[in-house]
């Protein structure tokens, strides 16, 4: 097992509020594979991926790595942002070669990888430019390489996609799938958006409305690469699309009811 | 080819013309009205030239005292006393303002009380300092330290604030250590904030020395200045002449480093 959560929870107390975000979410990631986490927006989804990542810690439970208990970052465990997150005063380059200049590998070392990495995610001839200068889908190419500069085994993704025009992301999904593919690397991805989801993963988790539990691991069986025009395709999106429908539901009506009782202590107040 | 005289060449040539011509920028010619205005009111007698002094008179004085040692020791006491306190605010202020900035609890316990202090009427609080200390150059470090403290504060704490919670999450995924992520994101982050505040912080300081030196005559250009304002024509114009300076130096000091240093920033922003 490559990374093993355990009843996981994750309460926020934001005194006078405590928020339960993740209620003992437990399920386990095998080593090379593609894991894509839905679920409803609000939900939990980042606060799970942020913890993967050791920027944060469970409330209770534990986070697992290849046996080990993981309570920070690890060396081996990479992430990719959704607001790209490069770094403005750094050029392309640079930005690529950060997590290797953290841990201080020389200067030649740095260059190789990077300008290898560059040349995968086609942005060789940019290494000079500096962020400002690029589009959407090519930061999230930079920030896709500073992901893989450090040699990780576990790649995290978290919204990688959503902010950059539909157009580019369905090439930059085929890419991501491709280096999946070569480098046998495990993929975790957030995602809100189901196709994307289906296309790309081994399996998909479905969390539940908030506090996220796990509602359902669907395997995806089908060949690569996937056309979301195929019918077992369509099938597969209809059945997680009812999923999470069905949450939607449970929670919209709870909000409702929120609001209902809301609703009735003003009343109340006013017919006092 | 047929020849033509008001074809792309013509006009092209009539184009490097009126870009070869040398245009004097706007606020020369303003500056060169305001000197003419100034020269023709004391030439006229309008004002007696014991109250204002003519100009060239004046400028002429401006490039005498420029190669006088005893004026230029004064300036260049000033300049390193304001230099010294500013750098003193900033190595106080910079842990303080990145702490504050990273910390809310500890922003909500001391900005406040910081804004409070900033609230006092300055110039009463330094004249105040001096009859502590006294008037030598430590209450004049002292004093550019204090009102440099202010805007070096409160610009680093916003830009501490404003760096995206993703690139402290980007520090701590690639494993930075405390140091790594000072001197490899917060710093760079903070650059141009930490550029403005210096700026205004020594803007400000350089200005409130100079009253300082003036009101509680402690030794500096401030006091070359109110000795020589107002006994009689012949000092008034060393009097106006040092103002003068006071004000290339501040001009060049803002134009020759700050605008530098905040333009290199402008390549990634
Ligand atoms: N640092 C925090 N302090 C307090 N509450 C938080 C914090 N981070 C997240 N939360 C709360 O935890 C819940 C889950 O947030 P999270 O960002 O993980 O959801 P998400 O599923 O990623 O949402 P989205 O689909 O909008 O990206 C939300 O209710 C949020 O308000
Ligand atoms: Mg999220």
């Amino acid at each position: 097992m490559h990374v093993e959560l355990s009843n996981v929870t994750k309460v926020y107390e934001d005194p006078p509020e405590t928020v339960t975000a993740l209620k003992d979410i437990s399920f386990n990631v095998n080593e090379g594979e593609f894991l894509c986490i839905v679920g409803p927006s609000g939900c939990g989804k980042s606060t799970l991926l942020r913890m993967i990542a050791g920027l944060d810690r469970p409330s209770s439970g534990e986070i697992r790595f290849r046996g080990d208990p993981l309570t920070a970052p690890h060396s081996k465990i990479s992430m990719v942002f959704q607001t790209f997150a490069l770094l403005p005063w750094r050029t392309v380059i640079q930005n690529v070669e950060f997590g290797l200049e953290i841990q201080g590998r020389p200067k030649m070392e740095r260059i190789e990888v990077a300008m290898d990495l560059l040349d995968m995610v086609g942005l060789r001839g940019s290494e000079n430019l500096y962020p400002k200068q690029l589009s959407g889908g090519m930061k999230q190419r930079v920030g896709i390489a500073r992901a893989l500069a450090i040699d990780p085994e576990v790649v995290l993704m978290d919204e990688a996609f959503s902010a950059i025009d539909e157009f580019t992301a369905e090439a930059l999904r085929a890419e991501v799938s491709d280096i999946h593919k070569k480098s046998r690397k495990t993929f975790l991805l957030v995602t809100h958006n189901l196709p994307e989801a289906i296309e790309l993963a081994d399996r998909i988790l479905v969390l539940s409305a908030r506090p996220a539990r796990v509602k359902s691991i669907v395997g995806i069986d089908l060949d690569r690469p996937r056309a979301s025009t195929d019918s077992e395709f369509i099938t597969i999106h209809k059945d997680i699309f009812s999923l999470l429908q069905a949450e939607l539901e449970n929670s919209l009506m709870r909000h409702r009811l929120g609001e209902l009782q809301e609703f009735k202590k003003l009343r109340d107040m006013e017919d006092r | 080819m047929p020849f033509r005289l008001f074809g792309p060449r013509a006009f092209h040539r009539v184009h490097d013309k009126t870009r070869r011509r040398f245009r004097p920028p706007a606020w020369l010619l303003s500056l060169i009205a305001i000197f003419a205005f100034w020269e023709s009111i004391s030439a006229s007698g309008l004002i007696a030239t014991d109250q204002l002094p003519p100009l060239h008179e004046v400028l002429l004085t401006l490039v005498q005292l420029a190669v006088t040692p005893f004026f230029i020791s004064h300036v260049a006491q000033s300049l390193a006393n304001v230099t010294t306190g500013v750098s003193l605010a900033l190595v106080l202020v910079l842990p303080l303002a990145l702490l504050v900035g990273m910390r809310s609890q500890l922003d909500q316990a001391l900005t406040p009380i910081i804004m409070l202090v900033g609230a006092l009427p300055d110039l009463a609080i330094l004249t105040f300092l001096v009859t502590i200390i006294g008037r030598g150059n430590v209450a004049a470090v002292a004093i550019s330290a204090f009102s440099a403290f202010f805007p070096i504060y409160f610009t680093i704490r916003q830009g501490v604030k404003e760096i995206p919670a993703d690139y402290f999450h980007v520090a701590s995924v690639f494993r930075a250590g405390r140091a790594q992520t000072f001197t490899k994101m917060i710093l760079p982050s903070i650059f141009p904030n930490l550029m403005t505040g210096l700026r205004l912080s020594f803007e400000f300081s350089w200005n409130v020395l100079l009253a300082v030196e003036i009101i509680a005559s402690v030794a500096g250009i401030g006091t070359f200045i109110s000795t020589n304002l107002g006994s009689s024509t012949h000092s008034l114009t060393y009097g106006l002449a040092a103002i003068m300076t006071v004000g290339i130096i501040t001009i060049t000091m803002d134009r020759a480093f700050f605008e530098r240093l905040e333009n290199r920033t402008k390549r990634w922003h």
